[in-house]
Order: C-alpha cells, then sequence, then structure tokens
C-alpha cells in the first residue's frame, strides 16, 4: 500500500542532521556510502555500523520508521545472503551435504555484505528524512551547477526530479483508483499465465498514461501562469549557508575513512 | 425475501496494528433491500468510500460479514467473484477508466469478464448504451471523442452492462454543469423504474438526494449515525449541520421559518412540495 | 458594492474577442466552433465576478485569455494596458493576473506547502527574505499558515486549493482567476475556498473573477456573467441575473431554491438565498401573532 513507500520521505524534525546544510549532507552521504564499500574486515565494518548508529541518534528519526525503510529490501538481502552463503567457499567447512557446501568463508561474506546492505539503506535513509525533497534537489542542483559548462541542463534535471517526486503518491492513488474500478468490472488481476496478466494489465495502463498526460499539460499550464521560464533569473526562498556543524561533519566522515582505512591495514582482510 | 445487501458487525481499519491504527468504519450494521434507491451521505473521510467499497469485496472487512443476495461474499472464491457482478460499482469520475478504442468495447468490458458469449454481450452493451443514454451513433467511436458528460454516460454503462442486481454510484454527478447534472440524476431515476434494480448513491447534494432517494444513511466519523426516511432525516437538520452536512436550501428555509413559530412542517424538501405550505401562510391561514 | 474603491478602473478589457482551439490541441476533439466568439467586456479592478455556463460554453476559455496563456484569434485582451498578443507581455501580465485550476492535484510543484508557495516568487527573482515574507503572508490569509511544513498530498482538497492560491497571493497579482476551483469538492472544501476568495476580494481589494457551476458561489459575486456558445449573454449583478428564471435555465442554469421558492410565489423581490427568503416571507406574512 501507499504508506509502505517510505524511501523519500521527510520525517519533519529539527535534529542536528535536519539543521546541516544539504549540500554536505548530500557530499557526506555519498561519501559515507564509498567507505562501506573501502571497508575489508570486521573491525573497519564494525566502526561503520557505529557511525551508522551515531548518525540515527543524532537524526532523532524514530528506529521503527528506520526499520520500515528496510522493508522493501528484505528480499533482496535474503538472497545475496543465501547467494554468498553457498556460492563463496574458502576457509573452513561447516556444513556438507551432496554439492551443497556451507564454508566460512561463505558465511563472513553473507554477513558483511548484509551489513553493507543494511548501512547502505539506512544512511542512505537519513538523508532522505531529514532533507526535503526541495532541498535535497536544490542541493543537487548546486552541487553540479559547474556542470553547465558542459551544456548539461541542470536545473531542468532538478526540475525533473522535485516534479517525480511530488507526483509519486498522487500516481499511486490513481493507479489503486484505476485498478479497483476495472476490479469493479470484473477484470481478473490476479490469475492466469504471463501473456494473461499483461493483457490484464491493459486496461489500467492506458486510463493511467491518459490521465498522466492531462495532468503534465495542465501543470505545464500552471507552471507557465506562475511565472516559471525555467533556471535563469530564478531566486530561492531557501538559502544555503556552510556553518561551523557543517565543517565538523566533514572533519567526522573524514576520520571516518581515515579509521577505516588504518583498521584495513592493520588487521586481516576476510573479504 | 433476502435483502439486497446485509452487512453486520463490519469494522474496517487502515494501518491495522500499527499505532497508526484508524477505523475507517466501525461495526456498521445496515440492511439495503431490493429496489430501494437508498442515498449515502456523509463528509470526506467519514468512511461512505469504505464501506461501498465492501459491498462488491473490493475491501475485505476486518471485522463482520457482508450478504449480498443472502449470500456470504467472503465464503469463497466464486461467491467473491459472483458478487463483483452481483454488485455494480461505479467510482467517482468514472470516464477515466475508459480504455478501449471504442465505446462499445469499452461497455462491453464487464459482460466479457463475465465469459458470456458474444450474442448476450452485444444485447447487453445495447441495452446498458440505452439504459445509460450514450447515443446509438456514438457506439464505434473512441470514447475519447466524447464530451466530458457524453464519456461519463458511457462509463456507467460499462458498469450497467454486467446487469447488477444492486447498482452503486460515487458521486455520480460530480463536476458536471448543472443541466448536466439533472439529466443524469433523471437517468438514474430512470434506470430504477426500468430495471426495478437496488440503487446506492453516494452524494453531497442534498438537492440530488431529497429527489432520488427513498431512505438515507448518514454516515459520521466512521459509523452510521443515522438511517430513515428522507423527512425522519432531513428534519434533524441541526445534527446534520453539526456533522458538516446541508440540508436541502427549502429544508432550511422551513427550519427557520419555524424558529421564528410558522406552523409548517419540516420534511419539506422541494420547491414544489413547499409552494402550497407558503401559500397558506401568506394567506393568513395560520393555524397555531 | 466595495466602498472606498474605484470600480470604474478597468483592469482587463475584451475587445470583440474570438479563439479557437486548433485540430491536435483539445480534448474533447469538437474542433470546428470558435470556443469563444465576439466578446468585448470589461472587468473592473476590485471586482468579484462570477462566470456561469455549461460545459463548452466558453467559459474556461475566457479565463484562460486573461493572463496571456491564450492569445485571441481576432480581437484583443488588454490587461492593464498591456496588449496580451504582445510576446514580450506574457511575463508582466503574468505579475497581474494569476490563476488556480480546477483540479488542486496538478498545480502543486513542490512537496512541502511553503516551497510550493515560494514558486512563483522565486520565478520572478524576489529576494529570499522577501520571498519568506510573502511566503508566510500568504499562508497566513489563507489559513493555513500551520500547514507550510506539510506534503500536499496529505491535505484535503480544500486545502489544497487554498495553497493554490497562497502560490497566487505571493506573487502579489492584483488579480486572480479561478477555473472551477471548487468543482472537484466536498461543501466542506467549496465553502473554504468561497470564503478565502471573498476575504481576498473585500479585505486585499483583489480583483476576482471565479468561473463556476454552483449558483450558491455566484449569488455572492458581485457581478454574473452568463455564457452561452462562446458568447456573453447574461451580465448584471446577482440580483438582475437570477430575477429571470425562464432566461437562466433556458442557458442550461439554475436558481437558486430560495429565488425559484419566491417566483413561484409570485414575490417579485429578488431572492438569493435562505435568510432573504425567510425575511420575505415573515414580512408578508407579517410576523407570528
Amino acid at each position: 500500500m501507499i504508506s509502505d513507500i517510505t524511501i523519500g520521505q521527510y520525517y519533519s524534525g529539527n535534529s542536528v542532521l535536519h539543521r546541516m546544510d544539504a549540500r554536505m549532507k548530500l557530499i557526506l552521504t555519498f561519501a559515507s556510502i564509498v567507505a562501506i564499500f573501502l571497508c575489508k574486515n570486521f573491525f573497519s565494518l564494525g566502526l561503520m555500523v557505529i557511525f551508522t548508529v551515531a548518525a540515527t541518534l543524532l537524526s532523532c528519526v524514530p528506529a521503527k520508521m528506520v526499520i520500515k525503510s528496510l522493508k522493501p529490501i528484505i528480499v533482496i538481502l535474503i538472497f545475496t545472503a543465501v547467494l554468498n552463503i553457498f556460492y563463496t567457499t574458502g576457509g573452513d567447512t561447516y556444513f556438507k551435504w551432496k554439492f551443497i557446501e556451507i564454508t566460512e568463508e561463505g558465511v563472513n561474506t553473507a554477513i558483511f555484505m548484509a551489513i553493507r546492505i543494511v548501512s547502505l539503506v539506512v544512511l542512505s535513509s537519513l538523508l532522505t528524512y531529514t532533507t526535503t525533497p526541495t532541498l535535497l534537489t536544490d542541493a543537487l542542483e548546486r552541487i553540479l551547477s559547474p556542470l553547465k559548462v558542459f551544456k548539461i541542463k541542470v536545473h531542468t534535471l532538478a526540475m525533473m526530479m522535485t516534479l517525480a517526486l511530488r507526483f509519486i503518491p498522487t500516481l499511486i492513488e490513481e493507479i489503486n483508483r484505476i485498478m479497483n474500478a476495472q476490479k469493479a468490472r470484473g477484470a481478473d488481476l490476479e490469475t492466469g499465465g504471463i501473456v494473461a496478466r499483461a493483457k490484464a494489465l491493459i486496461p489500467i495502463f492506458i486510463p493511467l498514461m491518459i490521465s498522466s498526460f492531462r495532468r503534465a499539460y495542465e501543470l505545464a499550464f500552471a507552471m507557465t501562469c506562475r511565472g516559471y521560464t525555467g533556471g535563469e533569473g530564478r531566486t530561492r526562498m531557501k538559502q544555503m549557508k556552510l556553518r561551523v556543524s557543517d565543517f565538523i561533519a566533514c572533519a567526522v566522515v573524514c576520520a571516518l575513512v581515515g579509521g577505516i582505512i588504518a583498521l584495513n591495514i592493520y588487521f586481516e582482510a576476510v573479504i | 425475501m433476502t435483502s439486497a445487501i446485509e452487512i453486520t458487525g463490519l469494522s474496517h481499519y487502515y494501518n491495522k496494528g500499527t499505532p497508526n491504527e484508524v477505523a475507517a468504519i466501525k461495526n456498521a450494521n445496515l440492511r439495503i433491500e431490493k429496489g430501494e434507491l437508498v442515498a449515502i451521505i456523509g463528509h470526506t473521510g467519514s468512511g461512505k468510500s469504505t464501506l461501498i467499497s465492501h459491498f462488491n469485496g473490493l475491501l475485505k472487512p476486518d471485522e463482520g460479514k457482508v450478504f449480498v443476495d443472502g449470500k456470504d461474499i467472503w465464503q469463497s472464491k466464486e461467491s467473491l467473484r459472483e458478487s463483483r457482478f452481483k454488485v455494480g460499482l461505479c467510482f467517482q469520475y468514472p470516464e477515466y477508466q475508459l480504455f478501449e478504442d471504442t465505446v462499445f468495447k469499452d461497455i462491453a468490458f464487464g459482460p466479457k469478464n463475465m465469459k458470456l458469449d458474444d450474442e448476450e454481450v452485444k444485447r447487453r452493451v445495447l441495452r446498458a448504451a440505452q439504459l445509460a443514454g450514450v447515443k446509438p451513433e456514438h457506439l464505434d467511436k473512441s470514447p475519447f471523442d466524447l464530451s466530458g458528460g457524453e464519456k461519463r454516460r458511457a462509463a456507467i454503462a460499462g458498469v450497467m452492462s454486467m446487469q447488477p442486481q444492486v447498482l452503486v454510484f460515487d458521486e455520480p454527478a460530480a463536476g458536471l454543469d448543472p443541466h448536466a447534472r439533472k439529466q443524469l440524476i433523471d437517468m438514474i431515476k430512470s434506470y430504477r423504474e426500468q430495471t426495478g434494480c437496488t440503487v446506492i448513491f453516494v452524494s453531497h447534494s442534498m438537492e440530488d438526494v431529497a429527489y432520488l432517494a427513498d431512505r438515507i444513511i448518514v454516515i459520521n466519523q466512521a459509523e452510521i449515525a443515522m438511517q430513515g426516511s428522507v423527512s425522519e432525516v432531513f428534519s434533524r437538520g441541526d445534527e446534520l449541520t453539526s456533522m458538516g452536512l446541508n440540508v436541502p436550501e427549502i429544508t432550511r428555509i422551513f427550519l427557520m421559518l419555524r424558529e421564528k413559530g410558522y406552523d409548517v412542517p419540516k420534511d419539506v424538501y422541494t420547491v414544489g412540495q413547499a409552494v402550497p405550505h407558503i401559500k397558506r401562510l401568506m394567506e393568513g391561514g395560520r393555524a397555531i | 458594492m466595495i466602498s472606498g474603491m474605484i470600480m470604474d478602473e478597468k483592469i482587463i478589457e475584451f475587445n470583440n474577442v474570438t479563439f479557437m482551439y486548433d485540430a491536435e490541441d483539445e480534448e474533447t476533439g469538437v474542433v470546428s466552433a470558435p470556443a469563444v466568439k465576439g466578446i468585448t467586456l470589461a472587468i473592473n479592478r476590485g471586482e468579484f465576478m462570477a462566470v456561469l455556463g455549461r460545459n463548452g460554453s466558453g467559459k474556461s476559455t475566457l479565463a484562460k485569455l486573461c493572463n496571456a496563456i491564450y492569445e485571441p484569434y481576432e480581437g484583443d485582451v488588454i490587461v492593464e494596458g498591456m496588449n496580451t498578443r504582445e510576446e514580450e507581455n506574457g511575463d508582466k501580465i503574468r505579475r497581474k493576473v494569476g490563476m488556480v485550476f480546477q483540479n488542486p492535484d496538478n498545480q502543486i510543484v513542490a512537496t512541502i506547502v511553503e516551497d510550493d508557495v515560494a514558486f512563483g516568487p522565486e520565478n520572478l527573482g524576489i529576494e529570499p527574505k522577501e520571498i519568506r515574507r510573502r511566503v508566510d503572508e500568504a499562508l497566513k490569509s489563507v489559513n493555513m499558515y500551520e500547514h507550510r511544513l506539510r506534503q500536499p498530498h496529505n491535505l484535503s482538497g480544500g486545502q489544497k486549493q487554498r495553497v493554490a492560491i497562497a502560490g497566487v497571493l505571493a506573487m502579489q497579482t492584483d488579480c486572480i482567476v479561478l477555473d472551477e476551483p471548487t468543482a472537484m469538492l466536498d461543501p466542506v472544501g467549496r465553502a473554504e475556498v468561497l470564503q478565502t476568495v471573498k476575504r481576498l476580494n473585500k479585505e486585499l481589494g483583489i480583483t476576482v473573477i471565479m468561473v463556476t457551476h454552483f449558483m450558491d458561489e455566484a449569488v455572492e459575486a458581485d457581478r454574473v456573467v452568463v455564457m452561452s456558445s462562446g458568447e456573453v449573454v447574461m451580465d448584471g449583478t446577482p440580483q438582475q441575473v437570477f430575477s429571470d428564471i425562464e432566461k437562466v435555465r433556458a442557458y442550461g442554469l439554475d436558481v437558486p431554491q430560495s429565488t425559484a421558492l419566491c417566483a413561484a410565489l409570485s414575490i417579485k423581490e429578488n431572492v438569493l438565498n435562505a435568510q432573504q427568503c425567510v425575511d420575505v416571507i415573515d414580512r408578508i406574512c407579517g410576523g407570528v401573532k
């Protein structure tokens, strides 16, 4: 249902993370995601986990919401874990039956990958929980603005992202509405083979396309009426300013990366 | 005789099992007899839409039972599917569900899903088109070439063609101009007269409710707040107002006159009914 | 009427305006007839004008001609002295005349209420501090200030429309054109929007042009214009327009029940709502003895 989609949903609050400059947050989130993949052993990974937990606590976003953001990836999580357990071999063998073999390295990799994926999702959801989509696209636009030199329409891209985020809930509602209307006319969306099911989607897809085009047309109209002519000459209500806390955060992430590298060198790699 | 629809102890919750759990409808009991024309009124978010989505099993009750024509619709897969065809549900702005390349094919979508033979499908499409007021020359046109009001009729015909025993409309006249609105309401009236089917409709327009309905069900804050004949319900104007609802303007005038001490009934809701009463007052035949 | 305001200054003028949609443009597909033809109409500053008419009567087109989105096929539309035909006037005109549309979902751009209200002034290149001030003020005047950090898709229809109105207010336009703003709303939402519009007109002196299907909204206006087949067929105060019940009905519209009741009783007075109706009946009957 609609309420399950939490990625891209802002949790209003006034924590340290909420107040951070969106540009810095975006860059630091990216940096710490890179850091996740730098981890080579459980010590550096442990440091990463501590960082992730600390960031979550600082954000003041309820743990339940953070856990909820993991729900959509449970399948991927289990899938990769199972794959890793069975396909990675090496080290001691814990279990062996016919061609199935579970080894130390397999288990390690499985755990390692699971923790990586979870930290990745948690960190990126923290970004979207603590930053309004408008600020986020704004930040992206500003960070990427040097690309204008290469004739890349950064503003247009950012505006497209904003509009996409804005219309996701509206379109989901619309899909539900159309599905219910067709089900009420006896449309069978649940049974049948792939072909039958694909065919059953036509009565949903066509009205959705038509209404989306109508929306796009009306939206373009409304934007023109509100004086929108593209990125040129636009100002912003919300200014972005780097503050001391942003530089502290930057230092923390640098320290994190340094720490991870040091631990990688000091201890033996498991992956 | 079995009721067209009977609902006992029906509750439906959103976000069930979480702290955000809200009842969309709770402990609803109602019975709609065959051939009745019932209006459901209530402010937005009162639970009207949740309630009507239970009539054909689009939503599954968390508690309670739904009987269509005496049969528990959640008893088996077959009974559920049967309920979809017995109870036709026509949502708000139904024209947004049109998808086929001709009006005829679109109206035929429901009957085709019922796995009827081509002859029967055709018969039903023509009958539904006639009942809904779709012009015969429109049947071979693309539904997207019709005007707003014509699209609405084509979409309604698409539900009527299943020949449901019960036809449910959610805000059938929303967004139409007064003339088209009147025509659509008259179409629903004549549909009931011609087919004798049960009709349930949700509306915000008290004038339409007064004109069409035999009986009114009032939903307020997820509960059935009132049920009764049109005059019974409208005579409780103050309670309706406190629920964010209205009474027809004529009823309001009569309630205001009563407050001033005039001896007029409180169950008057059309101009036609009102005229003789006011005439009597003006001629001084005011009995106290 | 509005006190202390000069009503005879014309803010928008239509001079013999004809407009047609081209073949691929219109969703109804019917294209041959002009959507509006030969319209001459002047809207006065500070006026609250309601435009009534059946679907396809041209009332929406009339609204869209007001801020240079559509260019007349024949004739001229003059907004505060600027002709909408001249391309360089487009932006200037849209700073004078704002628009609110029927579907609240399709005009809200941002994912947070206050960011959406800021969209217009941002496009105009206003100073950030000034935008903040205007946004707060606009949200307060539509009573949505406490909802400024919410997401639009969690608001009711009436609230969304008020956000859209705030978006126009923040651009500080002189005139606001609303194209069936209440068509998709429930009675509570309709009342919210109508109250807001009336207040903006009376308190801030903003000129309002409101296209609607609802007679009870039209009676609140200073002036009612009825359109049929692309032409203005009636124009006057609500009292004047609704007194001719036969004519109004002939154009596919209706009159308020109170008006219809008084007409059925051959009461000559112009009655537009329940209160007036009760007063008139009470007076004729001489009160309860």
